[in-house]
């Protein structure tokens, strides 16, 4: 039987949402231990105290209330030791009740329960409320062990963090619409943005002349206006591939390009660095006469390949090279289609094995941005990540 | 403005119709570091083109009181800042 069990809730609104993490577990295990040396060092501003269902009735399993936010006043203080530690008391109590914790195991186990409570908060009805069901709630799942790994690896490319509004898209999902910011004027660029529609199948390129006006600070000032969006840095790097990728990372790049037509040294040390950073790399093939021969050459593969269409070519599944012999050697890459790209040939640009469909000034430069982007959209099958979901579980 | 509304519109360009607080000079100095300091105060990086928009407004004709500065989109971050900051201000299409 694994030592402690871990759980975690959050309910309600703010200033009284109430955000419960917790460990149950034996007394003669690590969590009595935890128990006793909390309960007997006591930090300044983070007194742990008993939960008690009244004064002189604490609850079981005994339980320790651990403030996670500083008490400075006295007011700090009757929130914790009032609604918040009778709320969390309660709902240790009423767990063993429902059988969420085995009656049986009662004595055996203590239960150790951080709470949040805002200092701005000041209802104390919402902060009783909030605090019980979060505690019951972070009770069922660490003795259920919710999550399971297969729900945090689902979860883990959908779910939003409420704090920050938006998640890290690591392109797992294709395919995906990349608009190509080329114009090298900030104020219209910012319109496009603007007007694009907001999905998550969009992501925007900051191109190589806009980069070169600007600077590759370009990408923060994009990401603050679209937080959610992936945004490419195309730098084209054929020098220095460590450090052009190190300083598009710095600017929030969320995939960065070097040329494939830089030294194969210079291409490896740009995704090494790219992989430290956090950030996809993307390996331009314009002008390369045969990207498979420049692949097979590399010891580590690029994340995204980019391919542009040749204009002599008979057969359009061909028309971007041998996507199924490129896909052999670099795995799991994406791989990301530019030239010419109309609604009308996207079909035969995703029959031929493209994730990534790159559309310049057929969307940035049409009357109508929102209405051109969502027929590539449209015409790509593209639905919202979690758009029919409906969350009634968690 | 609704956000369908909001979205089916078309990115050209515009006039920005921005009333001076001061005439001259010393009231474009004043619109830009009021500029600077919405953004500075309000957490927002700046814009890539702020040496060159910096040039563009000194160099800009006063009209009645006001210079027109063109901007791409009616909520560009150029028109919540004349908002919030109190310039008179109105938005023209370019003919």
């Amino acid at each position: 039987m694994t030592d402690f069990f871990v759980g975690e809730a959050l309910i309600g609104e703010e200033p009284e949402i109430a955000h419960i993490d917790l460990i149950v577990g034996k007394k003669n295990g690590s969590v009595g231990i935890d128990f006793a040396n909390s309960i007997a060092q006591p930090r300044m501003g983070h007194t742990p105290i008993l939960g008690v269902i009244r004064p002189n009735i604490p609850a079981k399993p005994s339980t320790l209330i651990v403030p996670k936010v500083t008490i400075r006043s006295l007011e700090d203080a009757e929130k914790i030791f009032g609604p918040a530690q009778s709320a969390v008391a309660k709902a240790v109590a009423d767990a063993v009740e429902e059988g969420i914790i085995p009656k049986e195991q009662a004595e055996e186990f203590v239960v150790i329960v951080s709470v949040f409570i805002h200092p701005r908060g000041k209802e104390y009805q919402r902060i009783y409320r909030y605090n019980y069901a979060a505690t019951k709630l972070a009770l069922r799942r660490a003795m259920e062990n919710f999550p399971t790994i297969d729900k945090v690896l689902e979860e883990k490319d959908k779910a939003i963090h409420g704090m920050i509004g938006f998640r890290i898209n690591n392109l797992k999902k294709p395919p995906y619409l990349e608009v190509a910011l080329d114009i090298p004027d900030w104020r219209r660029v910012e319109g496009i943005i603007r007007t694009l529609p907001r999905s998550d199948a969009i992501i925007i390129e900051a191109g190589t002349p806009l980069i070169k006006r600007y600077g590759v600070e370009v990408v923060q000032k994009i990401h603050q206006l679209r937080p959610e969006s992936v945004v490419i840095a195309d730098l084209k790097t054929l020098d220095t591939g460590n450090l052009e990728a190190r300083i598009a990372g710095d600017a929030t790049a969320d995939v960065v390009g070097f040329s494939g037509l830089a030294p194969i040294k210079t291409m490896e040390k740009f995704i090494e660095e790219c992989k430290k950073i956090g950030a996809l790399s993307l390996m331009d093939t314009l002008n390369v006469l045969d990207p498979v021969e420049i692949l097979t050459k590399l010891k580590i593969k690029p994340d995204i390949l980019e391919l542009h269409r040749a204009i002599d070519v008979e057969h359009e599944e061909y028309a971007w090279g041998n996507i199924p012999e490129i896909r052999k050697l670099c795995g799991n890459a994406l791989i990301a289609v530019a030239g010419g790209i109309r609604v009308k040939n996207v079909d035969a640009a995703l029959k031929a094995g493209a994730d990534i469909i790159v559309v310049g000034r057929a969307i940035t430069a049409a009357k109508d941005i929102a209405g051109a982007a969502r027929a590539f959209l449209q015409k790509m099958g593209v639905e919202e990540v979690d758009q029919f979901r409906v969350m009634t579980d968690f | 403005m609704s956000e369908r509304e909001e979205e089916e519109e078309g990115v050209f360009h515009k006039k920005l119709k921005v009333k001076m607080k001061e005439k001259g000079k010393e009231g474009r100095i004043a619109f830009l570091k009021d500029y600077l300091d919405y953004l500075l105060r309000n957490d927002k990086t700046l814009p890539p083109d702020f040496p060159t928009f910096a040039r563009e407004i000194m160099g800009l004709d006063e009209r009645g009181g006001f210079i027109h500065i063109r901007v791409w989109h009616e909520k560009s971050e150029l028109v919540e800042f004349s908002k919030a900051m109190g310039y008179g201000h109105k938005i023209d299409h370019y003919d």
